[in-house]
């Protein structure tokens, strides 16, 4: 009997497991009105001002409460569990991004998914550039298909005009993906 | 057993199944068995279920026993694995490498530098061609990084790992320093481990590129020939870039004779390496945002300077790319054969984290003494 290949992931036999209880997303709100924006930037160029402009919008179009600004510091990290903690305590949804590299655009899904599981409504938006290693990320995280905004690539060379105009034409899509029963 | 009596299509088999399997980096792999990882394992004198990196974002682990796995794939022989392991936790004390660097646009590669007997111990290259090939422990210590990473961490092309486009030989960067013609310290003891010691320093590249200076015998006109190309702009993207210089022995002795020790090389390079600001908004990289971040400056900024007849950006003055004069922002490394003025200049991914990492293990006869 010869001897047995190794395997070199430390994964084998480990697939099925991988198959948990798919994600139950929070539950939402029929409207924005009233509730509270957390909005996370990943420092990503652009990234703060555009989810900037969403929340300004949400509070003026949506008659959003108000938005609280947080800025991951590592970017390539999923995002702290204090944030999170403090999120559940200060906002009632979170809009986090911009998915605009090979390490964030993974790390913003994880993220979306760990407010999910916090019972925090979540909008996830990254590039289009990056959706591969965005769906890889949710897969791992067990929620496989786990939707986001997909936002045309290149996100940091917009100019502060070009941002808003995005951050307009998203606004119906974020809307919907908040408020969806 | 005689050559006569080796089973070539089974080895083909085995090499076909480990291409299935997803484990391939592109090039064959030399399948891993009980027995050869034991062998690997016993090298080390390690626990084979020592967790030695974690990468949170994706809820993955390495254990020793899955790096020699791996190490046996890259076609290692044992007595490289605690090289293996030591180029693994040197790369664990690199900020990148340690988060989200595998994963990076960027694709930044890995650079190994071994120092001490365990170059002459395993036969690593130092000499003509240190960036290889050529020589099986600098190829496959190195390769055994880049299958550490695909397999213990999953992170594979067009999936986890997103390179533009990559660099060439990403995983096979690995040399000996050529301390026997290098007239300065080796480079593990500008990463606290003392001379005559066996050790591996790391960090992760975004690229190397040639100096070649064959006909000058002014250590200024060469260390200007360094600063010019370690300055240029395309490889700066954060208010600050670190750098690296691996010297060929003739540039290091042509230094070390004009009174420059590695101090003096740093110090001169850190002063010297740049562009000016008018260069650096040619170039749209002039302004930084909140994250440091290179980028051109205001349209507005540059009209008015236009108006008021003065140059965009209106900058005359130098800004210089390296962060420091330290070790951490330029390593510098001695390697090569003493042939030509060739050297080569590292383009660092962050910062080399100046901590190296003894080659330990039962099996070795490197071990601090």
């Amino acid at each position: 009997m010869p001897n047995a290949i190794l395997d070199p992931t430390g994964r084998a036999g480990q697939a099925a497991q991988a198959t948990g209880p798919a994600l139950q997303l929070a539950s939402r709100r029929p409207s924005l009105a009233g509730v509270r924006v957390g909005l996370l930037e990943n420092s990503k160029h652009n990234a703060a001002l555009l989810l900037q402009e969403i929340g300004a919008l949400l509070v003026t179009e949506q008659q959003a409460a108000g938005t609280e600004l947080t800025s991951k510091v590592n970017f390539a990290a999923p995002v702290a569990a204090d944030i999170v903690e403090r999120f559940r305590g200060d906002c009632d949804v979170v809009v986090t991004g911009v998915g605009d590299c090979g390490s964030c655009s993974a790390s913003a899904v994880a993220d979306g998914i760990a407010f999910e599981q916090a019972g925090l409504p979540a909008v996830v938006i990254c590039s289009d550039a990056f959706t591969v290693t965005a769906d890889a990320m949710a897969a791992l995280r067990g929620a496989a298909g786990y939707e986001y905004i997909v936002t045309e690539h290149p996100v940091a060379v917009l100019t502060a005009d070009q941002v808003k105009e995005r951050a307009k034409r998203l606004l119906p899509e974020i809307v919907a993906m908040l408020t969806r029963t | 057993m005689t050559v006569g009596e080796l089973d070539p299509d089974a080895a083909q088999a085995a090499v076909e199944h480990c291409y299935e399997q997803g484990w391939s980096d592109g090039l064959p792999l030399v399948p891993a068995t009980r027995p050869v990882v034991d062998r690997f394992l016993a090298t080390a004198g390690r626990q084979a279920d020592e967790v030695i990196g974690r990468l949170p974002q994706l809820d993955r682990a390495v254990t020793v026993e899955l790096a020699a796995i791996n190490a046996v794939m890259a076609g290692c022989l044992p007595e490289y694995f605690p090289v293996v392991l030591a180029a693994w936790e040197a790369l664990m004390r690199d900020r990148a490498a340690a988060g989200g660097g595998w994963q990076s646009t960027s694709g930044p590669a890995p650079l190994i530098v071994l120092n001490g007997p365990v170059r002459a111990e395993l036969g690593v290259n130092a000499v003509g061609g240190a960036f290889g090939p050529g020589f099986r422990p600098n190829a496959t210590i190195a390769r055994a990084i880049g299958l550490i990473v695909r397999n213990a961490y999953g992170i594979h092309p067009h999936e986890l790992e997103q390179a533009t486009q990559g660099l060439p030989g990403r995983w096979s960067i690995c040399l000996g320093e050529n301390e026997e013609d290098s007239p300065w310290p080796p480079l593990a003891s500008d990463g606290g481990v003392p001379p005559g010691v066996s050790a591996v320093s790391a960090t992760l590249l975004r690229t190397c590129e040639f100096v070649d200076n064959r006909h000058t015998s002014s250590a200024a006109q060469l260390l200007t020939d360094f600063a010019d190309t370690i300055g240029r702009s395309g490889a700066w993207i954060f208010r600050h870039a670190g750098a690296g210089v691996v010297f060929c022995p003739e540039h290091a002795h042509l230094l070390a004779k004009a009174g420059f020790d590695k101090e003096r090389v740093r110090a001169w390079l850190a002063e010297h390496s740049g562009r000016s600001t008018a260069e650096l908004a040619r170039a749209g990289k002039d302004a930084l945002d909140g994250h440091g971040v290179r980028l051109p400056g205001e349209p507005a900024d540059h009209e008015r300077a236009h108006a008021a007849g003065t140059d965009p950006a209106d900058g005359p003055e130098f800004q210089r790319m390296l962060p420091g004069a330290e070790p951490q922002n330029l390593m510098i490394v001695v390697a090569g054969a003493r042939n030509a003025g060739i050297s080569m200049v590292l383009r660092l991914f962050g910062a080399w984290s100046a901590a190296s990492v003894p080659v330990t293990g039962p099996g070795s006869t490197s071990i601090r003494t």
